[in-house]
């Protein structure tokens, strides 16, 4: 809801004009009506319509200001006929009649053109831009006519007026990172993969990695989908990444790096939060030094997802970007709190970006972590991957503690319980077969539907073709034990009772259909918590009731100055883009900080809230101009009888036919919004 | 599994293979969709939006360059709202277009003045307030950014299709222009592709700029005489001066489906200019009635050759051509395993590919042709491209996906470790297993430099290609081994999905390959008549001749292209002299025209007996290639047994390597006005410091028998201990391999 004068957005027309203030009508949406604490908006403006929310704008000057953002500003234009000398036509005779020297035909040519734009420019912005300009052509037909009848100025045409702009789309918007989408699928369309690569690094320098295990929120956002299918955002991610790795170039950076300028940051883990934030700070010319507990960089993305859905090699050349730009990695530092206070003097800034590293207890009975067989997800999959992207074996000790022969994860004969039923249990249960086991089982307490749900379709199936064997409806009851050995699992079965009510269903337990089944071992993933134990007890941070580092998510600093968070430690278990959006955007706040001592986010990061906050997709909307029924391109992947004993890399990628299909299907809807504050 | 869609367009019932667009199928119908922006031999450049159509209970139009049809959906191509937004787009293509039409060279073929005239653009209803914009000079290519229209063409070709990748858009809306990409100026080959593509008037030939109109010049088609890539070509003619003496303008090309090299298009110039003296003409008539021998040269026509091996047979010299000896002592070779004379891939083959190797050439500027296919598979098709050299090559960089460095003179080996990771587990015969079986990989990896791994991240590579192509460059001709490279060659095309494509070096080496019995070159020099070649009597096109006679462009005949593919040229200019055909009458071997001899060509070696007249020029308008016709496959006996490898040669100190540089080929480009000649002797800092020289020096080079002067350049793309030494300005001895070792001297200036 927003409290507005005048509002044509999204096809809501709220007219106050003439109206006491009081009396004024809201708008459904969440318009930006408060720009930032000190500034109140005027107006905002775009692809979707006009917002006013003072009576005192210069509509005319507002739609010309708007029409110059495209054309003269906007970095995304020129590419097609229309747009190129539409935009610029629409910009020339709006400033025409705003400066007094409009002639009536003038509105003529503006529907004229503007309705050509509409219908036939390349883009989305070049068919928005006039929408909400023949919007105010409309509704304020008066001020137009007075200014070309009476040759006058508009109202404020001659004031120093702050107008603030913003491209966005609507993927774009729904990704953590904000990655520009449409730009790097632009790149693989026009087959200019240097340019693709440089689209994402612009925010998001783990092109390899998000280019395959994002679980791409982007694509719930896509407007194809109101067509037909969703673009493969993700999948076309990698190309400009594989590009550059297959022919051997230098990175490809989106921004040259700046002199170094004397300020120092520490980064409290090498994983995708430090790694984003260390890649832009030291952009920016500060020294970076990451400090990184294990032997090896990369955090959980190393260490948890294994080889085959994120092949070492390929994400050594994501880590190797963010090296070159000029990052220093300190290995096998565990950082303590005497660091820690060490480092609030050595240092101009410290990010906090630790993950969550805990595994979280199944919560049964007898669950006693010095039981043989209980193995924690978090440390189960380190011990996998450490071996087979390092060749790090297992210790004795280890070998003791896990019961395995072998210097190796070795599953040869084992049957093995997961309880989870996100990507931590996935990548468990599709390790455990890889290391051979007899039989694994996910225990999970919902079902088929909700697993896809809260993974993805892909993972889902490819691991039934390993031979994953789901548990639905299940939950462990109690471990049992042969002298601090497991044995078996007591299992309950619950079924999903509709409420009378007609509130939300209950899992409600199936009475005498519990059954006990025989585990070698049971590895709980159903989350993680955040191992921070190395913060100073009398820093005293704020955390959140998940006991994660507390920050406003959208600065990143913590209650203590100069301590700034991101990452899985701030958000709880999340995803690597989520990761990535956090520490991009916390970097930005860093490399002022560590200057001004002062908290600050620019103009594009504001509106970035703002338009996140408004939505920009909109699923109910009716697209036209392109033909429905193009299907989704989907890539190919190994044999599941070949893959699951080995950890080559399961997809394999978009042909190149595939990828331009894939690719073409993007409409590229970029939008510009504006605000006048 | 390629899928067919059945749709309709204006009623007609079409299909569309996957991957076409609907305009592509329109076109293929003959239904005309006008576009601005559009070219066939790329991905859609999708800025003009002329191209939309209307689909049946769709609204709103949809752009036809880039959407494929759906099943059964009706598609409108014109209509009164179409026409309307389509004009309305020429309009604002016309909003401040300077009206330079008089003086503007694209005037009489441009498509912006073509569409304003179809679409009845009389005036401007619109206006913008328009900017300065500043001519830009990138050399050999004059950029006007006021003419400019955006199109993208340039950039899409340069990208796509030749691999400079030179060209980006500076975005700006109405400002937006063209810029070099990464650079002040154009940091590319300067092949001219993109003057060819643009539409308009804004990339112009800097030399042919305001020197003539559209319309005055005449058009004779022809093939490019520099490589052996066989580019169609059109040699636009006019009568230049007070005394009327015809003059070549400029090339230009079937931009829409071909592409052409800068060479081709700028290195044009390379006519001879003779009169008739009857005493020169006896003179050369009794030095070739006392000849022992003809040294001869690949920059002939087929026709030439047959009459020089008239004179052979007539006479009984001998007749030296080592390029073409070579070439064909391979090609023997290959045959004997293959059972085939002709190598089995072309160019067509290289564009369509997924997986390419290229050994043994420094392909780039060997042959220009063969890099834009390769460029095209690489983007177009995503093929996997593995460069096997000694050297690395920055034009390659962004089309080879996986460099295979090996050693100087190790090319037995490599291509023996390369068929062992092919075809080692095919269902060979005894021979073929004993061949591999007996291979020391160890060594020949150990020695050729190329790793285990690097096989089988190539293997690895290719695992998901359908078509693959292996490409053998001239470096292998001259190879002590060359015969048994071509057996093994032969043998992985014969159990592996590879055709293989040989590179001939010159414009004919294939056509005199096959049309002359060749003899060894004894280094002779008494009696030796040289045709466009050393001898001690001289009949040459070139400079310091006995006798003129004309240069390729002043013949009509025909050549062998890189594609097996005989193709007619024409007479651009004309010639006063004597010709072969004229010598030959002399000596009782009589053709009325040299092109008699065109359907004289020997059928067994794959020829037809089709006159010269018979012969078409042209691409239809679809871009099927209609020049003179592809050789008959001719069947070999089978008779060639593999031979074990032999220890691989070392090639330690300072290596040269006869490579030319960019648009330069051989003598006849080394004539022409506009190509820049860069002698120098190119060189890694390694280099210069094993030769103990720095860049810019003065160097005295001893190869062979051969001594020559160059200056020093040290090139921060190179790397190693060898270096590059041009040929296009001394005569290159065809016989030797073309890494030498050699000896460096500072030239001190006392």
């Amino acid at each position: 809801m927003a409290k507005v004068y005048f509002s044509t957005w999204n096809g809501e027309l709220v007219n106050n004009v003439g109206k006491l203030e009081q009396e004024w009508e809201e708008s459904a949406y969440n318009l930006p009506a408060q720009y930032d604490d000190h500034r109140d908006s005027k107006a905002f403006i775009g692809w979707d319509g006009v917002a006013l929310f003072d009576e005192n704008v210069d509509v005319i000057r507002l739609a010309m200001e708007y029409a110059a953002q495209y054309q003269v500003y906007s970095e995304a234009c020129g590419r097609c006929a229309p747009g190129r000398w539409g935009g610029q036509i629409l910009y020339d005779t709006l400033d025409k009649i705003a400066r007094g020297e409009g002639a009536v035909t003038d509105l003529d040519h503006l529907k004229e053109i503007g309705k050509s734009m509409q219908i036939t420019s390349k883009c989305e912005i070049g068919k928005t831009v006039p929408n909400p300009i023949l919007d105010l052509m409309e509704h304020f037909e008066d001020e137009f006519m007075d200014c070309i009848n009476n040759q006058k100025a508009s109202k404020h045409y001659d004031e120093t007026i702050g107008y603030i702009a913003k491209i966005t789309a609507p993927c774009t918007d729904a990704c953590p990172a904000h990655v520009d989408i449409p730009a790097y699928i632009e790149g693989v369309r026009d087959l200019r993969f240097d340019d693709s690569l440089v689209a994402t690094r612009q925010t998001m320098p783990l092109a390899h990695v998000c280019g395959r295990v994002c679980p791409h929120p982007c694509e719930d956002a896509c407007r194809r989908t109101n067509l037909d299918d969703p673009i493969s955002i993700m999948a076309l991610k990698r190309l400009g990444a594989d590009w550059e790795t297959n022919h051997g170039y230098d990175f490809f950076h989106p921004l040259e790096k700046k002199p170094a300028n004397g300020k120092k940051v520490a980064v409290i883990g090498a994983g995708p939060a430090g790694l984003t934030t260390a890649y832009y700070l030291a952009a920016d010319g500060i020294e970076v030094d990451v400090y990184e507990e294990l032997p090896v960089l990369g955090g959980e993305v190393t260490v948890g997802v294994p080889e085959y859905r994120m092949p070492w090699d390929k994400y050594l050349k994501d880590i190797e970007c963010v090296k070159d730009m000029g990052v220093n990695f300190i290995l096998n530092h565990r950082v303590s709190a005497d660091d820690m206070n060490r480092f609030e003097k050595d240092y101009d800034a410290i990010m906090i970006a630790s993950g969550t590293r805990i595994s979280k207890k199944v919560r049964c009975d007898n669950e006693r972590p010095e039981i043989e067989g209980y193995w924690g997800a978090i440390d189960f999959l380190d011990k996998v991957n450490l071996y087979e992207k390092f060749d790090i074996k297992l210790t004795e000790d280890e070998k003791k503690e896990y019961a395995i022969d072998k210097d190796f994860v070795d599953l040869t004969g084992k049957t093995v319980a997961c309880v989870g039923g996100g990507f931590t249990s996935m990548d468990v249960v599709r390790c455990s077969i890889r290391a051979g086991a007899k039989r694994v089982v996910m225990i999970y307490r919902r079902d088929e539907k909700t697993i896809i749900r809260n993974t993805t379709y892909e993972e889902y199936h490819e691991s039934v073709e390993e031979g994953v064997e789901f548990m639905f409806y299940s939950a462990v009851n109690t471990m049992n034990d042969e002298n601090d050995v497991l044995k078996s699992l007591l299992i309950d079965k619950f079924e999903l009772v509709p409420d009378p009510n007609g509130g939300r269903a209950q899992l409600v337990k199936i009475e005498d259909a519990s059954e006990t089944i025989q585990f070698d071992y049971l590895i709980p993933a159903v989350s993680q918590s955040a191992d921070l134990d190395f913060l100073p007890e009398d820093w005293d941070l704020d955390m959140t009731s998940w006991a994660t580092i507390k920050t406003n998510g959208k600065d990143y600093t913590t209650s203590r100055k100069g301590v700034f968070a991101s990452g899985d430690c701030e958000y709880g278990p999340m995803t690597i883009v989520n990761a990535v959006g956090q520490a991009k955007r916390a970097a930005s706040v860093m490399s002022r900080y560590v200057h001004t001592g002062e908290i600050t986010l620019t103009d594009d990061e504001v509106m970035e809230d703002h338009l996140v906050k408004l939505k920009v997709y909109d699923k109910k909307e009716k697209i036209t101009g392109w033909l429905p029924g193009l299907p989704r391109e989907y890539s190919s992947v190994i044999d599941a009888d070949f893959r699951k004993h080995n950890n080559e890399e399961v997809n394999l990628g978009f042909t190149q036919d595939e990828a331009l299909s894939e690719a073409d299907r993007c409409m590229r809807c970029y939008y510009i919004a504006m605000v006048q504050a | 599994m390629s899928k067919i869609v059945n749709f309709t367009i204006d009623g007609v019932s079409v299909e569309a293979q996957k991957g076409e667009t609907i305009l592509q199928v329109a076109r293929k119908n003959d239904i005309y969709i006008p576009t601005m922006c559009y070219i066939s031999k790329t991905t859609p450049c999708a800025s003009c939006r002329m191209c939309v159509v209307e689909a049946q209970g769709l609204e709103g139009f949809v752009l036809s360059c880039n959407t494929p049809p759906t099943e059964g959906i009706e598609i409108t191509t014109n209509s009164n709202d179409l026409e309307h937004e389509r004009t309305n787009i020429m309009k604002l293509y016309d909003v401040n277009h300077p009206l330079e039409c008089g003086v503007c060279d694209k005037s009489g073929e441009c498509d912006l003045q073509n569409k304003t005239l179809e679409f009845n653009v009389g005036q401007q209803s619109f206006a913008a307030k328009d900017i300065p914009r500043k001519i830009e000079n990138w050399g050999m290519i004059n950029y006007d950014p006021a003419l400019c229209i955006l199109c993208e063409k340039c950039v899409h070709v340069c990208n796509e299709v030749i691999g400079d990748d030179a060209i980006d858009i500076k975005f700006g809306g109405y400002s937006s222009t063209i810029i070099p990409k990464n650079s002040e100026t154009l940091d590319c080959t300067y092949c001219g592709e993109c003057i060819a593509v643009c539409p308009v008037g804004a990339l112009i030939s800097s030399d042919f700029q305001y020197t003539a109109n559209a319309w005055e010049l005449s058009r004779v088609p022809a093939t490019c005489v520099h490589c052996s890539g066989g580019c169609s070509l059109e040699y636009e003619v006019k009568d230049a001066g007070i005394y009327g003496d015809k003059t070549i303008y400029r090339v230009k090309n079937n931009f829409e489906y071909t592409s052409l090299c800068g060479a081709g298009r700028f290195g044009f110039d390379f006519d001879n200019k003779a009169s008739k003296n009857e005493a020169d003409l006896n003179k050369a008539i009794k030095a070739i009635r006392s000849a022992k021998a003809i040294r001869f040269s690949s920059m002939i026509t087929n026709e030439e050759a047959y009459i020089l091996e008239e004179f052979k047979e007539k006479f009984g010299m001998k007749l030296f051509n080592e390029d073409a000896r070579l070439f064909a002592s391979f090609m023997d070779a290959y045959s004997s395993i293959s059972g085939k004379k002709h190598h089995s891939g072309s160019l067509d083959a290289i564009k369509l590919c997924e997986a390419a190797i290229v050994i043994g050439s420094r392909i780039a500027t060997d042959n220009p042709a063969l890099r834009y296919a390769l460029t095209t598979a690489s983007k177009h098709n995503g093929a996997k491209i593995v460069y096997a050299h000694p050297l690395e090559d920055v034009l390659m960089k962004n089309t080879a996906s996986q460099l295979m460095k090996y050693e100087a003179g190790a090319e037995e080996g490599v291509i023996a470790l390369l068929a062992n990771g092919i075809v080692k587990k095919a269902d060979l015969d005894e021979d073929e297993k004993e061949f591999f079986d007996s291979l020391d990989l160890g060594y020949l990896g150990a020695e050729s430099n190329i790793g285990e791994e690097e096989i089988s991240q190539m293997i690895q590579s290719f695992s998901r290609a359908k078509n693959h192509v292996l490409i053998i460059g001239s470096d292998i001709m001259a190879h002590p081994r060359a015969r048994n490279i071509a057996k093994i060659v032969a043998l992985i095309e014969k159990y592996s999905a590879f055709s293989v494509v040989v590179v001939p070096s010159q414009v004919n080496t294939l056509g005199v390959s096959l049309i002359n019995s060749l003899d060894i070159d004894e280094d002779m020099v008494d009696n030796v008549v040289g045709y466009n070649a050393k001898g001690n009597f001289v009949i040459s096109s070139l400079e310091f001749a006995n006798l003129s006679i004309p240069s390729l462009n002043q013949q009509e005949g025909t050549f062998v292209s890189i594609d097996n593919r005989v193709l007619p040229t024409n007479v651009a200019l004309d010639f006063e002299g004597y010709t072969l055909n004229d010598i030959a009458s002399v000596c009782a071997i009589k053709h009325k025209n040299t092109i008699d001899c065109t359907k004289l060509l020997s059928q067994k070696s794959g020829f037809k007996a089709l006159n010269f007249d018979e012969l078409e020029n042209f691409l239809s308008a679809h871009g099927d290639d209609n020049r003179g016709y592809l050789l008959d496959e001719v069947d070999c006996k089978m008779d060639g047994k593999l031979e074990n490898i032999e220890d691989l040669a070392e090639f330690n100190g300072t290596v040269i390597y006869h490579s030319n540089p960019v648009l330069q080929f051989n003598a006849y480009t080394n004539k022409t006005s506009q190509l820049e000649r860069d002698t120098s002797l190119r060189g890694s800092a390694q280099f210069a410091q094993v030769a103990k020289i720095s860049d810019g020096e003065t160097i005295e080079i001893s190869f062979g028998s051969t001594t020559i002067q160059r200056t020093f350049k040290l090139d921060e793309d190179l790397k190693g201990t060898i270096a590059l030494n041009p040929t296009f300005d001394i005569a290159v001895d065809s016989s030797k391999y073309r890494f030498e070792k050699s000896k460096i001297v500072r030239v001190t200036n006392e």
